[in-house]
């Protein structure tokens, strides 16, 4: 930070003249690059945000990716050898841990960072250095979960993490510390954002926009937001009482001492039932904007599916022991929390109905995106059906912990949320990256995903019922039931499913390489779409909007291209795209003032990091980072939002670090 | 932008990170050389930061040096303090170790003000510039440690005499002080013209009296009663007679919480003990407990009178000794209407080291058999 | 992008290119509705051994009702969702029509739309009340048997009690094998050891866990005689997988000739016989950790192992009639050959009984695995005994070591083991 700034001239009483210093004296200058490197690791910009959170979660998905396959590979052969059962026991839990913490909830950053502000019509989010700071934390949190592979071994619980298993007697390992710090330190991210959006949404809308005209994207953000607000503490508290079992001698869950096992449980699933919705309303979401633009008319019945998500929300905290119906709660709580099951099923009902209502009487345009999005109404009904079918408690004992409960989750996680983000990938490149996603190599995409995944999942329903526990690292011919439709038979399909569905994610990557080398500069409004964020450039600038938009229907985009004819009574275009985003470029506004970037959130990021390595290596360590963090937190507080002028090369240099904004068209 | 000097010196504490890690990594993390390595790349850091921010080594600034190099230096405590840490420093390895480490604390502290005050007097002729950058420079530093030192201080000397005297004298005293405080304040605040010179002299004497009779305090240690205490252990000794012991029985907690934590309920009722085994109806003179197990029974009374539920748990020879003494285990005095809880691990079945039993002390012939299979 | 209503050729072309789109849409509602009727039809179709829609006893046959009752509900659900759908897909397809009406919804259609999955649901949550609460009754108990589970064996005892007009007098340990009389309502009070696992034997009941300081209730009752697998479902450690169970339903004779059996201490073999030599090594080696009741050291005295001493959790199966069981470690492994596996295990009711209480006989004894259990039990299943690592459970064993015997030792062994009936 630049710490002393030129002072003007003064009437002093020195006997000379005074003599000023010829350069700063700060320590270092504060980062302004606009290129390189540096202009990502320090950036405050939600759109550099948004692309590295996507960044990073595609890569995760790739690694837990890859943890699952090597799972399906291990159970594709009876008495398999590929995995260890301390290395399958560690496969599944990293598999679980990194899909959901590293892969989803970033995903879903990456869209809310990138998307919220454009479609509210804002230029950023009402805390950059925070959101920057969110992103780090997160960074943080994924090293430290993943140097466990490295460091002795990965943990070995379970995602869930039940208590006692997990405590120092029956996991020994470190592993276990670093999966809590890991997950701790993501959760101290995610709880960062969940604030910063929130104020984003309530504060910072275009005029005009109402929060009933506001993007269905944006409210499911929204729900999201304050779930994630309500439910993080309480991991956070259930985390930090493991560290302390663990590491410092704590007692909390040891039943010698008197405690009860069942406390872990509920604490992790007061937070882990709503992180389910977490993970999935996004998607909905995404799914929300796709379906009325390729359907080419509005949403159906917007305000139901906006209340249906933020009753979804409100009621998911009421559930979470429907995960454990077979521990003993006794019939009344057992019976409360069936028919709350039961209840949230109304609302998800709701939204389904309202999607394919939305296509009825369209002009549906099959582009990938709408394939997925389509392909997520289908797949997630499945995954909700059975969902329905463990409702009922009764049924549930007998399902619960085998294969037919992986095949819901998987239904309504793959099926649901994965589908959704790959409907967003497809609809919001050409926004984001100015070219557009080869729609040919999308439809294989889009198939063989289909496939892969029915025939991944679709079978692990009949491996549950006829009684496959899960957790299980190998099974075997003696047990596996006789005639050709036995464990074997179906475990065997199971992992073929997933090599195809292997395929079908490789073909997006090669997609986006093959998009990124040889892709033709996209249309500035490929989709006729009918939300703000249509009205910039491709990519938008690193102001968003040239003027801010004032805002006077739900999908005002839409409203501004066409009109109701008032005899025929039909939409006619009276503009398109490209010249409504011309239009605003003529009209920008004269003083746009955007943050600067800084030094300080990743600076924290790597405090909090060596903090947590300290809980596992020894006290200086911890002393290290806690003085890094305090360090740290005094620069972010005492810096200005905006860098001194003294920070910036002088525009003459030709250097292109300067505070004025390049000149217009 | 960064100078060459202060490239050197982050050059080498990279250097030395690295080979803390590798050799943590290749030897043992918790090793001594480790220490030492990242204790280098610590001060080496420091060094280079130090460095940078005054532009120290950079070929420009001494020329800036030199000019503003007219004005003569101001006054300053800091020579002071750090001799009186020298002096801490000194006294501290002859008495006690925390004098020591405060007499470091105190050089570091004055060293640093010490450099920084110097540095910035020479940083330009401009003396208000100076004093800015001075304090640009220093209040974040300052301002958290010197407020969280004084109130750490203010803790420590209050809460040594606080031990050290009678409870009664304690609430004394802190009635007594407290009231000086708020006296001196409230005439400050009334005699609002008053010289800042008083009101810092007014703080400085009681800054040293609290600290001194601190000191005092803290050298005789804590009071006669909390000696005792400590060294007898009262608390957690466990009585298991019939009447009321007056260490193990005080506070106890009357309710229990963990229904559906037990295997079995034992009742006095009547003067007659009986048991109830969750997921059976009838009650019954035996409970089974499993071997190894940490089990929870619950003892409800039913009665008027006072009882305690005794578990005895066999013998077991005391190494040295070879004499042989009854492990017993019991609930605190329970009164009437009134639940404890006894969680009970019999690592033995009872056919090698029983007969196990639940009594009451006070109901003579009354027992319930604990059968370990 | 606006379209014309006469087609040009190239959107000529691209409309028979949606065609096929359309056809490709269709095909994955097909996809979609297979894997749904699969998951029905195939379901009920064949023979394993833990299926959870084959009910044996009242229990599990309560559960199956509600099966029936939700899962062809949820299936006509989905079709008929589907099926919408693909007539959506298909005939709102981009024929080149102009903008359609910009509809923003019909609030009589969709609250018609939440009240219907209401009421069905308000049907169905009717029925799981009443299930939950039947379910749940324990006051017809009639025989009680607690459960414990450890890493990664179950462990059974009966207390003292009269069963069917059967008398136990005293506690007996058994371990893998759950024998009940048929017929009996049978209370099973469920502990842990250690952490938690989970009680399942899909044919008779739903799960319960076993949670350690609690005691959970499972009410089985198994209509006829036979053998019913089960498998521990709760993720406990290393060996979760290989954590197995059955419960064996007796017919009352059978059942009280069981009870006898159990009820006496195991016989010393006869002399001079590598039958004695084996009771010798066991003396030596495995009396550490687990019990023969009725054996005597050399010097008379009763032999008491001390399992808590060598095993964290405290305990380690009773082998007394070990071979009165025909499956062992955890019921992961067989003690039968295969072909007399077979013999109990699809006998007809009737004969289940008799083919059972035979026991594991010298010439049906699955020697292959015992001997490999006893060379090195670790190797065989995971288990944490490699007493370099045991620090941080003060040095004892969680599950059974590598002893380190010779063959002959475990040609020993196996013959004293034979005699344990």
């Amino acid at each position: 930070m630049a710490i002393i700034e030129r002072p003007a001239p003064t009437a002093s009483i020195l006997l000379r003249a005074p003599v000023t210093p010829s350069q700063s004296m700060g320590i270092v200058r504060r980062p302004v690059t606009s290129t390189g490197w540096k202009s990502w690791v320090f950036t405050v910009d939600h759109k550099k945000i948004g692309i590295m959170y996507g960044v990073f979660a595609m890569f995760f998905f790739i690694v837990g990716g890859v943890e699952a396959l090597l799972i399906r590979l291990q159970l594709a052969t009876p008495d398999g050898k590929i995995l260890s059962a301390d290395l399958y026991n560690q496969m599944f839990t990293m598999h679980a841990t990194t899909m959901i913490f590293l892969f989803a909830m970033p995903m879903a950053a990456a869209f809310a960072n990138y998307f919220l502000p454009l479609q509210l019509g804002a230029r950023d989010v009402a805390f950059p250095r925070l959101n920057a700071l969110g992103l780090w934390l997160l960074v943080a949190g994924g090293l430290i979960l993943n140097a466990s592979w490295f460091l002795g071994g990965a943990a070995d619980g379970g995602w869930f993490m039940y208590s006692p298993n997990s405590g120092p007697v029956f996991s020994p390992s470190n592993g276990v510390d670093f999966w809590t710090l890991g997950v701790q330190i993501a959760g101290f991210g995610s709880l960062i954002g969940s604030i910063n959006l929130i104020v984003t949404i309530l504060n910072m809308r275009a005029p005009g926009m109402t929060l009933m005209k506001m993007p269905v994207f944006c409210w499911m953000i929204l729900v999201v937001q304050f779930l994630l607000v309500f439910s993080l503490p309480v991991i956070t508290v259930a985390l930090v009482l493991l560290t302390f079992q663990r590491s410092f001698g704590a007692t909390f869950f040891d039943v010698a001492q008197g405690a009860d096992p069942l406390l872990w449980q509920h604490l992790f699933w007061i937070f882990g039932h709503p992180e389910v919705y977490v993970l999935i309303l996004p998607a909905f979401g995404i799914i929300s904007e796709v379906l009325p633009t390729f359907s080419r008319k509005p949403l159906f019945g917007y305000p139901f599916v906006v209340f249906s998500g933020a009753s979804i929300g409100l009621v998911g905290f009421g559930v979470w022991s429907h995960h454990m119906f077979a521990t003993g709660l006794g019939p009344i709580s057992v019976a409360a929390f069936s028919i709350a099951t039961m209840a949230i099923a109304i609302p998800t009902g709701v939204k389904i109905f309202n999607w394919t209502l939305t296509m009825w009487g369209g002009k549906i345009w099959y582009s990938t995106a709408m394939k997925f999005a389509i392909g997520l109404i289908v797949l997630f009904t499945i995954g909700g059906l059975s969902g329905v079918t463990h409702a009922v408690a009764p049924s549930d004992t007998q399902q619960t912990d085998t294969y037919y409960i992986v095949a819901h989750f998987h239904y309504v996680l793959f099926g649901g949320m994965v589908f959704g983000l790959f409907s967003g990938f497809y609809y919001w490149w050409p926004k984001v990256f100015g070219k557009m996603l080869n729609e040919k190599l999308g439809g294989w995409n889009f198939w063989l995903m289909v496939i892969g995944m029915n025939m991944t999942f679709g079978p692990m329903h009949i491996l549950g019922l006829q009684g496959q526990p899960r957790r299980m690292y190998v099974w075997t011919e003696a047990r596996a039931g006789e005639g050709l439709f036995n464990f074997g038979f179906w475990n065997r399909v199971s992992s073929l499913g997933s090599l195809i569905l292997a395929i079908g994610v490789l073909l997006f990557l090669i997609n986006v390489v093959h998009t990124t080398r040889k892709g033709k500069p996209a249309p500035l409004d490929p989709w006729d779409a009918r939300t703000l964020e249509w009205i910039t450039t491709s990519p938008p600038k690193e102001h968003n909007f040239d003027r801010i938009p004032v805002v006077h229907h739900l999908d005002d985009f839409f409203h501004r291209k066409y009109q109701e004819d008032a005899t025929t009574g039909t939409m006619v275009q009276i503009a398109t795209g490209e010249q409504l985003v011309r239009d605003e470029e003529a009209n920008a506004d004269a003083h746009i003032h955007l943050p600067s970037p800084s030094y300080w959130p990743i600076a924290i990021a790597i405090g909090v990091g060596t903090l947590g390595m300290g809980v596992v290596y020894g006290v200086p360590i911890m002393i290290v980072g806690v003085l890094i963090i305090l360090g740290s937190s005094f620069g972010f507080v005492l810096e200005p939002s905006v860098a001194d002028d003294i920070d910036y090369d002088p525009p003459m240099s030709g250097g292109q670090e300067t505070k004025e904004l390049a000149p217009l068209g | 932008m960064f100078t060459t000097g202060s490239k050197y010196c982050f050059g080498i504490a990279g250097l030395g990170s690295l080979g803390a890690v590798v050799y943590m990594v290749l030897v043992n993390p918790s090793d001594v050389g480790v220490l030492a390595l990242l204790g280098i790349a610590i001060a080496m850091s420091l060094v280079g930061g130090v460095a940078q921010f005054t532009g120290d080594f950079d070929v420009d600034s001494p020329n800036d040096a030199v000019t503003a190099n007219v004005v003569a230096p101001a006054n300053s405590m800091w020579p002071l303090v750090l001799a009186v840490g020298g002096v801490f420093l000194l006294v501290g390895m002859t008495t006690d170790p925390i004098i020591f480490i405060l007499g470091i604390v105190i050089i570091i502290a004055a060293g640093v003000e010490w450099a920084l005050q110097s540095w910035a007097e020479r940083a330009s002729s401009d003396s208000a510039f100076n004093r800015f950058v001075r304090e640009r420079a220093l209040t974040s530093l300052e301002l958290p440690v010197f407020v969280g030192g004084g109130v750490a201080i203010i803790a420590v000397a209050f809460s040594r005499i606080m031990l050290a005297v009678s409870p009664q004298n304690g609430a004394i005293l802190f009635i007594v002080f407290a009231t000086a405080v708020l006296i001196v304040g409230f005439l400050v605040s009334l005699k609002s013209n008053m010289k800042k010179s008083t009101i810092a002299a007014t703080c400085v004497l009681g800054a040293v009296v609290l600290l001194v009779s601190g000191g005092i305090a803290g050298f005789n240690g804590n009071r006669e009663q909390l000696v005792s205490a400590a060294a007898e252990d009262h608390y957690s000794h466990k009585d298991c007679e019939a009447s009321e012991s007056k260490y193990f029985d005080k506070n106890s907690e009357n309710a229990v919480s963990m229904k559906s934590g037990v295997t079995a309920t034992i009742r006095v009722k009547d003067g007659k003990l009986t048991a109830q085994l969750i997921g059976i109806d009838t009650q019954v003179q035996a409970v089974t407990v499993r071997r190894s197990n940490s089990t929870t029974i619950l003892f409800r009374n039913l009665d008027d009178a006072q009882y305690r539920l005794v578990a005895n748990l066999g013998t077991k020879k005391i190494a040295d000794t070879g004499v042989e003494e009854e492990i017993v285990d019991c609930t605190q005095m329970t009164g009437k209407n009134q639940t404890q809880a006894l969680i009970l691990k019999i690592s033995k079945p009872s056919a090698s080291s029983g007969p196990y039993t639940l009594t009451v002390p006070g109901l003579e012939g009354q027992e319930i058999a604990v059968v370990v299979p | 992008m606006s379209h014309d209503s006469t087609l040009t050729d190239s959107q000529q072309n691209l409309s028979t290119f949606k065609k096929v789109k359309q056809v490709m849409r269709l095909r994955r509602f097909g996809l979609g509705l297979a894997a749904s009727s699969a998951m029905f039809l195939v379901g009920c179709a064949r023979n394993a051994p833990q299926d959870t829609w084959q009910p044996k006893g009242d229990n599990a046959q309560k559960i199956n009702k509600l099966d029936w009752m939700v899962f062809p509900l949820a299936g006509i659900v989905g079709v008929l969702v589907f099926g919408l759908i693909a007539y959506i897909l298909f005939r709102f397809r981009d024929k080149g029509q102009a903008l359609p009406t910009q509809s923003h919804g019909n609030p009589a259609v969709e609250i018609a739309l939440t009240i219907v999955p209401a009421l069905i649901l308000s049907v169905v949550g009717v029925f799981t009340f009443k299930g939950i609460f039947e379910l749940a009754q324990t006051n017809d108990t009639q025989m009680v048997i607690n459960v414990t589970g450890q890493q990664w064996w179950w462990e059974y005892d009966y207390p003292a009690q009269v069963v069917n007009g059967v008398e136990i007098t005293q506690p007996i340990i058994t371990s893998g094998q759950l024998v009940i009389p048929t017929g009996t309502n049978v209370l099973l009070r469920e502990t842990s050891r250690d952490v938690i696992h989970s009680y399942w034997i899909p044919a008779l009941n739903g799960k319960k866990d076993a949670v350690p300081g609690r005691i959970n209730l499972l009410r089985i009752q198994a209509d006829k005689p036979g053998i019913f697998a089960g498998q521990c479902t709760e993720f406990c450690g290393l060996s979760h997988a290989n954590m197995r169970m059955e419960a064996v339903a007796l017919g009352p004779e059978d059942f009280a000739a069981w009870i006898a059996n159990q009820q006496r201490n195991a016989e010393a073999p006869a002399q001079a016989t590598l039958a004695q030599e084996g009771e010798a090594v066991f003396l030596n080696q495995c009396i550490r950790c687990h019990q023969v009741n009725g054996l005597k050291k050399a010097d008379g005295t009763a032999a008491i192992a001390a399992p808590d001493e060598n095993v964290y959790s405290g305990a380690a199966p009773n082998l007394t009639h070990l071979m009165s069981r025909n499956t062992f470690a955890g019921a992961t492994f067989d003690l039968l050959t295969s072909s007399c596996r077979k013999n109990v295990w699809t006998a007809s009711p009737e004969e289940f009984g008799s083919a059972y209480l035979k026991g594991v006989t010298t010439d049906c004894l699955n020697q292959t695995d015992l001997r490999r259990w006893l060379r090195n039990a670790p190797e065989m299943k995971p288990m944490y005994a490699d007493p370099i690592k045991l620090a941080r459970s003060d040095g004892k064993y969680r599950g059974m070591p590598n002893l380190g015997l010779s063959e002959s030792d475990i040609d020993k062994l196996v013959a004293y083991l034979s005699t344990l009936k």
